[in-house]
């Protein structure tokens, strides 16, 4: 079932695009990992959706409904963690999730469960008193994303959550997005870190320059992109490789030799790895062997010609 | 009215702002304590204790600046950092920005009661009643939030709008004569007899505490009058701006 869907977004900021004609489904349960460089169109794709700000073209539908979507009710379904760091620094994280916690109409005892459930979740219930200003960098985030936790929202939207933190927080957060899917959370997850998106995305969106250039699981995107295989067999000696009969092989594209190294290309699926290494075993020892395989960084880069990590600022 | 409700919040925040309380509370207290030490028991010509007249200026004073609390809070929550995460919850952000301002002037009105008790305990400086000088700085402090609040949505940059605030506050104790004597010119003593909040807020203290209630009226309403036509520019420049 799809819980929101994009069509046809444009959002123009004066003369430059930042959404150009984008497209999107988000399906319930899944999630949808968003990669995309800096300035790729993440975070304005997000205040559109969140009906943050208004868009020039297109159309969103949210749970279902069309139109009007972003009244107080469907709003309540959703919870946003800002890529800043917005938790308010004069109060305790207890206080911070409470200001929240009241904003969602929660009340009573069930807001107190809430708040204290949400703290256990990010693992600062022993800070709970104490303000976001004595907290590092990882535990500021990880309050950050409390604060959109508290009314248990349907569609979580965690724009960057990651940003500026050390790898022990990271995988922190990972965890609990893991474990928000599980109970069910419909994710909509932005980063410009393949490596986060390859770890936990049910299905990837790639944006650049306000565009959708491709979407599927990783699997898919990397079979999309994936033209050749590269096996690469370390030998004890390299002059006695039957070269000619590797060439023979099925879909083989090519064999050198480099140093010690036989390297040989194949066509994507050859699935030549057991043959070649059959061959290479009759006539001397292997020390090492490597198969190369495409990752989402190839497949960006194949896309667009260019790293993932490069680009300038969001200019949202 | 779950905003409204946010008001608890908004108040704890302000309270833990020690930047804007040193500003706000500790300075006019060590302005004041100097001040009523150098003065003393000197009379001026009417027979008033000078310290008097000086700390109930330098307290009315500061309350042009108590507004900057209200501004700060709008700005950071709705216009910069937090505007997104506010802005995606399921609230109206008006109401929520009445609500700062709200939170402003009782912070505001809060800190000056703390001042007039202070003056009137420690220094026995005459208020005269001290249910009309809660309303004069309820009055002040009103105006003070809301002007404010138009100078942050009448221009896009705020670092210009928390200079016209400086401006604001500077400008009307400049004009009272508190730094130096104004000239006898008649712009100058028909803008501060109608309309220099500062000027208005001591003659209304300064004639009730003698005796004379209908002109303390006069100069209440015509600082209320200020603030109608205040709030009147607020809803202006706020239907504009406001997210």
């Amino acid at each position: 079932m799809t819980i929101a869907s994009i069509k046809g977004i444009v959002k123009r900021y004066k003369d430059q695009i930042a959404l150009d004609y984008v497209d999107l489904d988000i399906h319930e349960g899944e999630i949808l990992g968003l990669l995309g460089p800096n300035g790729a169109g993440k975070t304005t794709l997000i205040q559109c959706l969140m009906g943050i700000i208004p868009f020039d073209k297109g159309v969103i539908q949210l749970f279902g409904e069309e139109g009007a979507v972003f009244h107080h009710e469907n709003k309540k379904k959703m919870g946003l963690v800002t890529q800043e760091i917005t938790v308010f620094e004069e109060l305790t994280a207890k206080e911070n999730l409470e200001f929240f916690a009241g904003v969602y109409g929660l009340k009573g005892e069930e807001k107190k469960q809430r708040v204290k459930e949400a703290l256990e979740f990010v693992g600062l219930s022993s800070k709970a008193k104490q303000s976001p200003n004595k907290f590092s960098g990882g535990m500021k985030r990880r309050l950050n994303i409390a604060c959109a936790l508290t009314h248990r929202p349907k569609l979580l939207i965690m724009d960057e959550p990651t940003v500026g933190i050390d790898p022990q927080s990271r995988n922190h957060i990972l965890d609990a997005v893991r474990k928000l899917k599980e109970q069910g959370t419909t994710i909509l997850y932005t980063t410009h870190y393949m490596e986060e998106v390859q770890s936990i995305a049910t299905r990837v969106v790639i944006v650049d320059q306000g565009q959708v250039i491709s979407e599927g699981t990783v699997d898919e995107l990397i079979k999309n992109i994936q033209h050749e295989e590269k096996i690469f067999i370390d030998v004890n000696d390299v002059s006695t490789i039957p070269i000619e009969r590797l060439r023979g092989l099925e879909g083989v594209k090519q064999v050198q030799v480099s140093g010690s190294v036989v390297q040989i290309i194949s066509n994507a699926g050859a699935g030549n790895l057991d043959r070649a290494l059959s061959i290479v075993k009759e006539t001397s020892g292997v020390v090492g062997i490597q198969a190369e395989k495409p990752n989402l960084e190839d497949v960006f880069l194949t896309l667009t010609g260019k790293q993932l990590r490069d680009g300038e600022d969001d200019p949202s | 009215m779950k905003e409204l409700a946010t008001i608890r919040f908004i108040g704890i925040r302000m309270s833990r702002d020690f930047i804007t309380m040193l500003l706000l509370l500790v300075v006019p207290i060590i302005l004041i304590t100097v001040f009523s030490i150098i003065l003393g028991e000197a009379e001026g010509l009417t027979g008033t204790p000078i310290r008097d007249e000086t700390v109930v200026l330098l307290v009315l004073g500061f309350q042009l600046f108590g507004g900057a609390i209200t501004m700060n809070y709008v700005h950071q929550d709705l216009f910069a950092e937090r505007k997104d995460r506010l802005l995606s919850l399921p609230m109206n952000t008006r109401l929520y920005g009445f609500t700062i301002m709200l939170a402003g002037i009782v912070y505001s009105i809060v800190l000056g009661t703390i001042l007039i008790a202070y003056t009137a305990l420690i220094f026995d400086v005459n208020w005269g009643n001290f249910m009309w000088a809660l309303l004069v700085i309820t009055l002040m402090s009103s105006l003070s939030s809301i002007i404010c609040l138009v100078f942050t949505f009448s221009v896009n940059n705020f670092k210009i709008a928390e200079r016209l605030s400086e401006v604001y506050g500077v400008g009307m104790i400049l004009l009272a004569g508190m730094f130096f004597p104004m000239p006898d010119n008649a712009l100058i003593n028909m803008f501060n007899d109608y309309v220099n909040p500062l000027m208005l807020a001591y003659t209304t203290i300064d004639q009730v505490r003698s005796g004379g209630l209908s002109d303390g009226w006069l100069n209440a309403v015509l600082l209320s009058v200020l603030i109608i036509i205040a709030f009147g520019l607020l809803l202006l420049t706020g239907r504009r701006r406001m997210p």
